[in-house]
C-alpha cells in the first residue's frame, strides 16, 4: 500500500517534470504573443507606430460596423478582403487535394526505396529559399516567361497569356508552395489502408465507386481533414504569394495586416484584423475536433450504422 | 579540490568574458541604410583612411526602419531616413545631436537642401542624397513617353504598366494629374486623386518595386519607378529609358542621421565629416546615379550624369517636384484610399 502511495507521487513527479518545459514554452511563444494582440486590438493607435494605452473599440468597429468618424470609418471593404481570402485559401486546399490524393496512392504502392526517394523529392523543395522560388514563378508565368513561350512554341496559343498578377497566379503559388503539408498528413492515413479490406469489399459485390466511397474515403477522411487544415490556415494568412505573384493587385487578408504594421502605422488595427482571422481558423477547428471525435465513435461501434 | 576547479572555471569564464571587450576596443561603425544606397568603394575608403570597420545592415521602408528601432533594435549608429522620417525622428527623440552644421566643410552643402523642418541649422543631420520618382519604359514598345496621361494612354492602349506599392506615391500620381498637392490632408481632394489611380486600375498589371527586370524583358511598358533606374538605363541605353514626367513628380531626399542610442558617436562623426568631402560624395554618386546637395562634388562627377537632366533637372522643371510631408493623423485617409483602390477591381 505504501509503496503503491509512492509509486502514485513518483508519476506525479515525473508527469511534473516533463509537462512543465512544453508549458512555459507555449506560455511563452504562443500565449505572451497573443496575449500582446488581444490587448493591443482594445487600444488606441499612437501616431507614429506603437500604442496609446486608452480603451479603444474602433479598430473592431471598422471592420464589424459600429465606427464613423473621419479617421476611424466603418467599411465592408475589410470584410470581403477577408471573404476573398478565404475563397482564394479553399480554392488552394481543393486544389492541392486533387493533386495528392492519387499521387499519395502512387507512392505509397511503390517499393521501399522508391518511396522513400519520393518523399525525399517532396520535402526538396524546402531547401531553396520560399522567396526566391516565388520569383521563379514569376520567370515561368510572365508572358516572355517559360509558359507562354513552350505554349506558343507548340502552336497551343497565338496569344501569351496574361496569368502573372491575377488570381490564377496567386492559387497557382500557393498551390505549390503547400503541396507538401497536404501530401504528408494524406499519405500517412493512405499508407496505413489495408489492402484486405479492398479486396474484401470487391468480393461481396462492391463496384470500383462504391469501394471507393464506402471504404476508401472514409478510412482516409482523417488525413484528407488533417492537410486541408494545415493548408487552409497558412494559405488563409498568406501575404508573400499575393504580394509577389499577385502584384499586390490581389489583396488578401496577410497583405492588409502586414500593411496596417508597416506603411499605415496602425498596429491597434492590424491586430483587430488578425484576432477575426484567428477567431474564425479557432472555429473551424473547433468543428473539426468534433468530427474527428464521431469519427472515433463511429469506429468504435460500427456494427449499428452499417447494418441498414 | 572542488573548489580549486571551482576557481578555475569561474577565472576561465572571466578570461572569456574579457577576450570579446579587447575585441570591441576595435574601432568599428554599424550603419543601417536602405538596400544598394551607398557605393561600397566609400566604405572601403573609410576604413582605409580611419581604420574603422564598418558593417552595413539595410532595410526597405522608412517605417520598417522606424519600427526596429522604436522595437529597441540597438548596435547601430547611422540611419538614413527620409526627410519627412527625419522629421518624426527627431519629435520621438531618437537622434543625437551631432553639429555637423557647424562643420567647416558644411559650407559645400547646399543650402535649400536644409529640409527638415525640426532640424533647421542641421544641428543633427546631413542631407545625404536625392532623387526624384519617375517612369522608366522600354523602348521597344514605346517610342517616346513624356508623363503620366501619357503612360494610362499607353496602358489603355493595351500596353501593360506598373505602379509602386507605396500609397503615397502612387495616390501622388493622381494628385499631380489634378492639380493639388501630394501632400493635402483634404479629404475631397484625397479621394479624388485615388479615383484617377481606381478610374485606370484594369490597365494597371501590378502594383510592385521589383518592375525593372519585367520592364528589360518588354512583359511590361512602362513602370513607376526612381530615379535609380538610371543605373540601368546606362547598362542597356538601347531598350531602357527614364524620364521625369512633364506634369510634375514627386522627390524624395534622405538625411544622414546619427541614432541616440548609437555605440559609436565619434566614429558616426568622423563618418559624416567623411562624407561632406566632396570626393567622397562624388564617388557615391557615380555609382548611386542620384542627386548629391554636395555643391563642389557636382563638378566632379562624370559629365554624364551631371548633365543627364532626369537626374539633374533645370530650374524649371525641378520646381515642379514635390516632396512628401508627414501627414500625422492623416495618413489614415491615405491608407483608406489605397485599401480601397486596391480592391477597386
Amino acid at each position: 500500500m505504501a509503496s503503491l502511495e509512492t509509486n502514485e507521487r513518483r508519476r506525479r513527479v515525473i508527469l511534473l517534470g516533463l509537462l512543465t518545459p512544453p508549458t512555459i514554452f507555449l506560455a511563452i511563444f504562443f500565449l505572451a504573443p497573443l496575449a500582446i494582440m488581444v490587448i493591443y486590438s482594445w487600444l488606441e493607435p499612437g501616431l507614429y507606430g506603437g500604442v496609446i494605452w486608452n480603451f479603444y473599440d474602433l479598430n473592431y468597429g471598422r471592420i464589424l460596423g459600429w465606427a464613423d468618424s473621419k479617421y476611424e470609418k466603418f467599411d465592408l471593404v475589410y470584410l470581403i478582403i477577408f471573404l476573398k481570402s478565404v475563397r482564394l485559401a479553399l480554392t488552394t486546399v481543393f486544389i492541392s487535394l486533387i493533386i495528392c490524393y492519387p499521387a499519395a496512392f502512387w507512392i505509397s504502392r511503390m517499393s521501399e526505396g522508391k518511396k522513400n526517394l519520393f518523399l525525399f523529392l517532396i520535402t526538396l523543395p524546402f531547401f531553396v529559399s520560399l522567396i526566391l522560388r516565388l520569383f521563379a514563378w514569376v520567370l515561368i508565368l510572365r508572358p516572355t516567361g517559360f509558359l507562354n513561350q513552350a505554349l506558343l512554341g507548340l502552336g497551343i496559343i497565338t496569344e501569351p497569356l496574361h496569368i502573372i498578377f491575377t488570381d490564377v497566379a496567386v492559387i497557382i503559388g500557393m498551390t505549390y508552395i503547400f503541396i507538401p503539408f497536404m501530401f504528408l498528413p494524406l499519405y500517412a492515413s493512405i499508407e496505413k489502408l489495408d489492402l484486405s479490406l479492398m479486396e474484401a469489399s470487391a468480393d461481396l459485390g462492391a463496384t470500383q465507386f462504391q469501394t471507393f466511397r464506402r471504404v476508401i474515403f472514409p478510412l482516409t477522411l482523417p488525413g484528407i481533414i488533417g492537410g486541408s487544415i494545415i493548408v487552409f490556415i497558412p494559405a488563409l494568412g498568406n501575404f508573400i504569394v499575393p504580394s509577389v505573384l499577385g502584384g499586390a493587385k490581389v489583396m488578401m487578408i496577410g497583405n492588409l495586416i502586414e500593411q496596417q504594421f508597416l506603411s499605415a502605422r496602425n498596429w491597434p488595427f492590424g491586430s483587430a484584423l488578425g484576432m477575426i482571422v484567428m477567431a474564425s481558423v479557432l472555429l473551424l477547428l473547433i468543428y473539426y475536433v468534433k468530427i474527428m471525435a464521431r469519427e472515433d465513435q463511429m469506429t468504435s461501434a460500427p456494427a449499428v450504422k452499417e447494418v441498414s | 579540490m572542488k573548489k580549486h576547479k571551482f576557481a578555475k572555471a569561474a577565472l576561465a569564464a572571466v578570461i572569456g568574458l574579457a577576450i570579446p571587450t579587447l575585441a570591441a576596443a576595435e574601432e568599428k561603425l554599424h550603419l543601417y541604410n536602405w538596400g544598394d544606397y551607398i557605393n561600397p568603394k566609400v566604405l572601403t575608403k573609410f576604413t582605409e583612411e580611419t581604420g574603422i570597420k564598418v558593417s552595413l545592415d539595410t532595410y526597405g521602408t522608412n517605417e520598417e526602419m522606424l519600427a526596429k528601432i522604436q522595437a529597441g533594435a540597438s548596435g547601430y549608429d547611422i540611419v538614413f531616413p527620409s526627410v519627412h522620417m527625419h522629421d518624426i525622428m527627431s519629435q520621438l527623440n531618437l537622434l543625437e545631436k551631432t553639429e555637423i552644421g557647424s562643420s567647416p566643410n558644411f559650407k559645400n552643402i547646399d543650402t535649400q537642401f536644409i529640409r527638415a523642418s525640426t532640424d533647421p541649422k542641421a544641428e543633427y543631420c546631413l542631407p545625404y542624397a536625392w532623387g526624384n520618382v519617375g517612369i522608366v519604359y522600354n523602348k521597344n514598345k514605346v517610342k517616346e513617353i513624356t508623363g503620366w496621361a501619357d503612360m494610362f494612354k499607353l496602358a489603355a492602349g493595351g500596353e501593360k504598366i506598373i505602379l509602386l506599392d507605396d500609397p503615397r506615391e502612387t495616390i501622388a500620381i493622381g494628385h499631380i494629374l489634378n492639380g493639388t498637392s501630394v501632400n493635402s490632408t483634404d479629404e475631397a481632394e484625397v479621394v479624388a486623386a485615388a479615383k484617377v489611380i481606381k478610374d485606370n486600375l484594369k490597365n494597371v498589371s501590378a502594383f510592385s518595386y521589383d518592375s525593372i527586370p519585367l520592364v528589360t524583358s518588354g512583359d511590361v511598358a512602362a513602370a513607376h519607378w526612381y530615379v535609380g533606374a538610371n543605373i540601368f538605363v546606362q547598362q542597356n541605353p538601347d531598350v531602357l529609358g527614364y524620364i521625369i514626367p512633364k506634369e510634375g513628380a514627386t522627390m524624395y531626399q534622405e538625411d544622414m542621421c546619427v541614432l541616440k542610442k548609437a555605440p559609436n558617436k565619434a566614429n558616426a562623426k568622423k563618418f559624416m565629416e567623411f562624407y561632406l568631402k566632396p570626393e567622397i560624395a562624388a564617388l557615391n554618386v557615380e555609382q548611386q546615379m542620384n542627386g548629391t546637395p554636395n555643391i563642389p562634388a557636382q563638378k566632379l562627377i562624370p559629365k554624364s550624369i551631371s548633365g543627364n537632366e532626369s537626374i539633374y533637372p533645370p530650374a524649371d522643371i525641378l520646381s515642379k517636384l514635390q516632396i512628401f510631408v508627414d501627414l500625422g493623423q492623416d495618413l489614415k485617409l491615405y491608407n483608406r484610399e489605397w485599401t480601397s483602390i486596391k480592391t477597386a477591381q
